[in-house]
């Protein structure tokens, strides 16, 4: 009994170490498997979480009122905010200018415009919001230009010695001096202006109370050696329109002169040649019974803004048409407002704009992306006038005329719209719709163009073509090497394929970019016809083949007759590019890429699909050939022997056992070689030109989202539109090849399960 | 052939094993002199052989003693394996299937063969059967049916299978299986047909269903089986062969040799003193 009980617990001691073992493995496992999958997640979340915020609406706080003094020195006719949104500017019809805190709403400063004797305001214009300038126009056909300024100064902190307490003063200056500017010569009052003013140039354009359409510029030149400015005056009148002119709008370059007129037309001057302006072309921008209400021009002067007493928005531009001519087009129209627009202000850097109506309502929208941002009731009296701070995180707005109203305003993406990313976009200054993808560019009036369709496009075009010579040579290869090719040859061949896999792709790419790219620039023809030979040559090969005496064949062992297509390839392609260069010469005048883009009008781009298909190919290939071979060799010998066994050929038995048993592990090897080529960045950024092009065409380039992402990040400013959205393409690439190897590797689990009862 | 050259072979099949042929059965196959090369290992030795026709024919004998590479000479699936070579002559209705001029897959339309393993293509039952029929060019869509379900009856399968013809045939029992192989392989109507340890794999009912299937097919085609079952052998065959190293060492009438062998290696097999 005694010696059992020893035994059982010496049993037991041995298993329980066992167990140990056991389990400890188990959780060394686990914990493997679940931190990758853990990093995975981390990763897809990360990606996730700098892309939300393009996504999320933009977010206005509530609007706080600030309460106007009585009869506040006449009705407001501008509205803007210092460069932090902390000062806010208004200025009215009298010429009184006011600060007010935006964050208390405590009067800071108000000046009053200091106007010549005897003169009085008759109209106001605003210049471009980038450039600050605003001017009043007088009774006595001049006009005073104006702009604030704002003087910070730090004081030591009486408090604490290390800090400085920030002050900032607000005031008005004059920089075209302090004494108005002549615009109409006759002295008539001016009933309407239009003003743009920089250090060099200002023009305005006027309507006289006797309705003329005045001209004015003037330009300022600085003695070199004295510093002394002069300033030389030119002054013409401007050929008359009929209808009664409620708008004039001149853009920042000082070119362009838009006049709304008649209620429904906009008549446009160019007037970049100061001395002949001419009078381009009058078009109706609303259609009959509708009435234009309110105009403006985008930051960047591109675009005109058309707000109608049906609250219809629009907007408008010149599109250049195939004669140099310009014309001035319908560009796209926006959600439309409640009631009849009353007034539109720019925002002072981006292509969005602000819109009120007469039932209270105020609306941000973006031109770009054909967006309605956000939406606001700021009660129920008509808005009259409404402003954006420069950097459009602050708006105001007034409409009682004894308060204005201000908010604070997150609104940092509003570029972003599914149009916007996957559909045709009329940028500005563009012919046509296009896709296009210009993140940045060297001016500031540029408009983002921020389309990741050309970029999914290009990718999936690397892809096709790097498939279209993968697919064919790795799958009919794993064949080949699985079903006929001798073990001796397969233990060599196999192998060899597989190791191609480690071959770093930087490598392939600079083959590609550098030696391949110019090689086959140099050679096109003969390329392409060992393309077309190469498989001739092997039917022909065959036929020879199977012409050959039988004691000649058997002293090839079996399945070493593929050895026997080595030499061929070789002539082949010796052949071939032998032959090219004669045939250029014959067919297509010596240069088939000249003859390419000049007679069949084919662009064709020295770093091209054909060479990315090529040097990609070879980089899945590898993937595909492993995994499409292991499928065709696990396809079990008595399936085989079966159909022998019932009169089979062995082609026969190929095609209707081998491959309909191994199909869904060579599907998977395409999936994953596919998922691969997505992914691909090193060959795709140095072979292909990177143009954001869409066209199918082997001949030219293409720029995918991997390698946007590699030539882009770098220079992406951290939390901008640009590089959140590249970090958008980089979860799109994650999404699809996840998607991909996921959908494979299901694929091959159930093959597994299907064929494990073989 | 005439009655001469039949009752030669009766006397040659005599002097190997006694055996007296019934004056309605005539041979089926007859085996000269072969002898099998696996590389330089000789694994068959100057068989010499006459199978009756319409008979079960059951080749016994230790593992390793070549009576299953003697049943796939018969239809030459060695010729599959690289090193192997065969001398010797196999005259299936006179003609020698090793002559250069045989076309291997019309023989083996012939001569139907069915595996230790049970093996469906990963295709519906009705594809399994008519894969055969298929593969030769018959795509007539009543031709083919008439044949699946006369097949499927020969195979005694028909009516477990007949309301699920599109299902895979891989969802079947291992018997069922078995039974579909043996259906794929009659839809080609072969004369001889090779059975290599149909059983083997299969539980006891299944084997019986098998070894009563054999014996009704007996009237319609030759059949040769392969097994390591002594029993089975003496159930289901009429001719029993035994092999030893690749030797063909005694062939008879199932009942005499398993009642009165000849040869003492015989006995001391079939009474279990070795193998």
């Amino acid at each position: 009994m005694e010696k059992i009980e020893s035994n059982i617990s010496k049993v037991g001691g041995y298993t329980g170490q066992r167990m140990a073992k056991d389990k400890l493995f188990k959780h060394v496992m686990t914990f493997g498997g679940l931190s990758v999958i853990i990093a995975i997640s981390l990763i897809f979340f990360y990606l996730a979480s700098v892309v939300v915020p393009i996504f999320t609406p933009a977010h206005m706080d509530e609007l706080q009122q600030i309460s106007l003094p009585k009869n506040g020195g006449g009705a407001t006719v501008h509205l803007t905010s210092e460069e932090q949104a902390e000062i806010g500017v208004r200025m009215t019809d009298h010429g009184s200018v006011s600060f007010f805190d935006l964050r208390d709403g405590r009067l800071m400063a108000e000046e009053n415009v200091a106007l010549p004797e005897g003169s009085e305001i008759r109209s106001f214009a605003a210049g471009d919001p980038s450039q600050q300038a605003v001017a009043y126009g007088l009774s006595d056909g001049r006009m005073l230009i104006l702009e604030q300024e704002f003087k910070v100064t730090f004081q030591q902190d009486p408090d604490d010695s290390e800090k400085d307490i920030r002050t900032i003063t607000p005031s008005i200056a004059y920089p075209a001096g302090s004494e108005p500017l002549v615009v109409d010569e006759s002295g008539k009052g001016l009933a309407l202006l239009a003003v743009q003013h920089n250090q060099e140039n200002t023009t305005a354009v006027a309507l006289t109370e006797d309705n003329r359409l005045v001209l004015a510029a003037f330009e300022s030149t600085s003695n070199m050696i004295t510093g002394e400015v002069s300033t030389e005056r030119f002054g013409i009148d401007l050929p008359m329109i009929e209808g009664e002119i409620s708008q004039v709008l001149l853009e920042v370059k000082q070119r362009d002169l838009y006049v709304v007129h008649g209620g429904r037309y906009v008549t446009h001057y160019d007037v970049m040649d100061k001395q002949s302006p001419r009078l381009v072309q009058t078009v109706a921008v609303v259609p009959e019974g509708e009435r234009v209400t309110a105009a403006t021009i985008l930051s960047g002067g591109f675009s005109l803004i058309i707000g109608t007493d049906k609250g219809n928005v629009a907007q408008w531009f010149q599109v250049r048409d195939d004669d140099n001519n310009n014309h001035l087009t319908h560009i796209r129209s926006f959600k439309p407002m409640a009631g009849q627009v009353t007034t539109i202000a720019p925002e002072h850097f981006r292509k969005g704009f602000l819109a009120g109506d007469d039932k209270g309502n105020v609306s941000i929208y973006y031109a770009t992306s054909q967006r309605l941002v956000l939406k606001r009731s700021t009660g129920s009296e008509p808005v009259r006038v409404v402003g954006f701070s420069p950097r459009a995180n602050a708006i105001l707005v007034e409409s009682t005329g004894d308060a204005i109203q201000t908010a604070r305003v997150d609104n940092d993406y509003p570029e972003i719209s599914f149009s916007a990313l996957w559909q045709k976009v009329w940028y500005e200054s563009y012919q046509e719709p296009e896709y296009n993808w210009q993140s940045s560019a060297a001016t500031s009036d540029f408009e983002p163009k921020f389309s990741v369709a050309p970029l999914t496009f290009g990718t999936l075009k690397a892809a096709f073509y790097a498939m279209l010579v993968a697919i064919p040579l790795a799958v009919l290869g794993a064949i080949f090497a699985a079903y006929f090719m001798s073990p001796r040859m397969r233990t060599v061949v196999k192998p060899s394929i597989e190791i191609m896999e480690a071959l770093p792709t930087v490598i392939l790419g600079f083959l590609a970019g550098l030696w391949l790219a110019p090689y086959v620039d140099n050679n096109l023809a003969g390329i392409l016809v060992a393309i077309f030979l190469l498989p001739f040559s092997f039917v022909i090969t065959s036929y020879l083949w199977s012409l050959l005496p039988h004691h000649l064949k058997s002293r090839v062992g079996t399945g070493w007759e593929a050895a026997l297509l080595l030499p061929v390839i070789v002539v082949v392609i010796g052949l071939a590019i032998q032959i090219g260069h004669p045939i250029e010469a014959a067919l297509f005048g010596g240069n088939m890429p000249h003859w390419l883009s000049n007679e069949l009008g084919w662009t064709y781009e020295q770093r091209n699909s054909l060479v990315v298909g090529i040097a990609m190919g070879f980089a899945v290939i590898p993937t595909i050939f492993s995994i499409a071979e292991d499928a065709v060799f696990s396809v079990p010998k008595h399936l085989t022997s079966g159909s022998l066994a019932l009169g089979a050929t062995p082609w026969q038995t190929l095609f209707n056992v081998v491959l309909l048993t191994a199909s869904p592990g060579i599907f998977s090897a395409i999936m994953v070689g596919m998922g691969r080529a997505v992914g691909e960045t090193m060959i795709v950024l140095m072979a292909t030109g990177n143009t954001a092009v869409m066209d199918l065409s082997i001949f030219t380039g293409f720029r995918t989202l991997s390698a946007n992402i590699g030539v882009e990040m770098p220079e992406a400013a951290v939390g901008t539109t640009h590089y959140r959205l590249l970090f958008f393409s980089a979860l799109v690439l994650f999404l699809f090849t996840f998607l991909v190897n996921t959908l494979a590797e299901l694929v091959r689990q159930r093959l597994r399960e299907k064929y494990s009862s073989l | 052939m005439n009655d001469n050259t039949q009752k030669t072979h009766a006397m040659n099949i005599g002097d190997l094993g006694r055996v007296q042929m019934d004056d309605t059965s005539d041979v089926a196959i007859r085996v000269e002199d072969l002898d099998l090369y696996y590389g330089d290992a000789r694994a068959l030795k100057n068989v010499s052989m006459s199978i009756p026709r319409n008979r079960v024919t059951a080749f016994i004998g230790p593992s390793g003693c070549g009576k299953s590479t003697l049943l796939r000479c018969f239809n030459r699936m060695n010729d599959l394996v690289d090193i192997c070579r065969v001398d010797g002559k196999i005259l299936l209705d006179e003609k020698n299937i090793y002559d250069k001029d045989v076309n291997v897959a019309l023989l083996r339309r012939r001569v139907g063969m069915v595996f230790q393993k049970p093996n469906p293509f990963p295709k519906s039952i009705y594809e399994n059967v008519a894969y055969g029929l298929r593969i030769m060019g018959v795509n007539n869509r009543s031709t083919l049916d008439e044949a699946v379900e006369k097949s499927l009856r020969g195979a005694a399968l028909w009516n477990e299978v007949k309301d699920r013809l599109q299902e895979s045939g891989m969802s079947l029992s291992g018997g069922q299986q078995q039974r579909l192989v043996i259906a794929r392989a009659i839809a080609l109507e072969p004369e001889v047909l090779l059975l290599d340890e149909p059983a083997s794999a299969l539980d006891p009912i299944s084997t019986a269903k098998i070894e009563e299937l054999v014996s009704e097919m007996k009237d319609k085609y030759t059949i040769i089986i392969v097994t390591h079952n002594m029993q089975q052998a003496a159930r289901v065959s009429d001719y029993t062969a035994f092999m030893y190293l690749g030797e063909l060492i005694e062939f008879g009438r199932t009942n005499d040799l398993f009642l009165k062998p000849t040869v003492k290696q015989t006995e001391d097999y079939i009474t279990g003193r070795f193998g």
